[in-house]
């Protein structure tokens, strides 16, 4: 069942000379067909600012002092906070997946003079970035080095 | 007159951008190592224990990892977030939700910067 959408969300900001319908929304929304992905996607913004309020409670925890950073690694042991990093990671992939997809789509045909490259060295280059910086930066932080 | 959001539009889209680019980058290799890996015991305790922790995160690239790997996330979080509360019918609402998803980004940058300098 579709229904009207906020009648304000897509109006210009002066009025047309021509009558338009009110927005409504897709059918398939929220959950059916491509508007499943979609709305995945928003929803880990969720995700995110959990992750990013568990990462300053971390350092900030580090700042405080030995017995604090040592209940931070106590507490991330429990059950319920591995599954949740266990879901963040497969977040975290399905994020960089979806949004490297349509990264390079998104590039302007040139900026000045310069044009991007093409679009797989585009690809290529953010995975390499993505899978390079995570296995030095997961060497470091096991101790691997330093 | 403009909205204020409206202004502050460019700067809260780079933060979105840069939160899903590089928020994504730094958050997989700490979600594997700190939220996985070393509660499982798959990775020693040592490997992170506080003066080694001290040693990295005290470091001036340390300090600046730290600091995007907290405040990027937040901010794509919260502009995802006004976004899926628009999509479910939130729009009339959005003038008060926005400012305090974006208070929320904000409060939490500060507190990140604060975090990272004390360490």
């Amino acid at each position: 069942m579709s229904r009207n959408a906020h009648p304000h969300a897509m109006a210009p900001s002066k009025p047309g000379r021509t009558r338009t319908a009110p927005p409504q929304l897709p059918d398939q929304f929220p959950f059916g067909g491509r508007y499943l992905a979609y709305t995945l996607f928003d929803l880990t913004g969720i995700l995110y600012v959990v992750l990013g309020l568990l990462a300053l409670c971390a350092v900030w925890s580090l700042g405080s002092g030995e017995a604090d950073w040592n209940a931070v690694l106590e507490r991330n042991r429990n059950l319920f906070s591995v599954g949740f990093h266990g879901i963040a990671l497969v977040g975290l992939i399905f994020v960089g997946i979806r949004f490297f997809g349509f990264f390079p789509k998104a590039q302007p045909p040139h900026v000045g003079p310069l044009k991007p490259p093409p679009k797989p060295v585009i690809l290529v280059g953010l995975y390499a970035l993505w899978i390079g910086v995570t296995v030095c930066l997961s060497i470091v932080l096991a101790g691997g080095v330093f | 007159m403009k909205h204020p959001l409206l202004k502050l539009e460019p700067l809260i889209w780079l933060l979105f951008g840069q939160g899903i680019l590089l928020g994504t980058i730094l958050l997989t290799p700490w979600v594997l190592i700190v939220g996985l890996a070393i509660p499982l015991g798959i990775v020693p305790t040592d490997a992170l224990s506080y003066e080694r922790a001290i040693m990295l995160g005290s470091h001036i690239v340390g300090r600046l990892v730290l600091l995007g790997l907290i405040v990027l996330p937040l901010w794509k979080g919260v502009h995802h977030m006004r976004h899926t509360f628009i999509d479910f019918g939130g729009a009339e609402r959005d003038a008060l939700v926005a400012p305090l998803l974006y208070l929320l980004a904000t409060i939490g940058s500060v507190l990140a910067l604060v975090a990272v300098v004390r360490l």
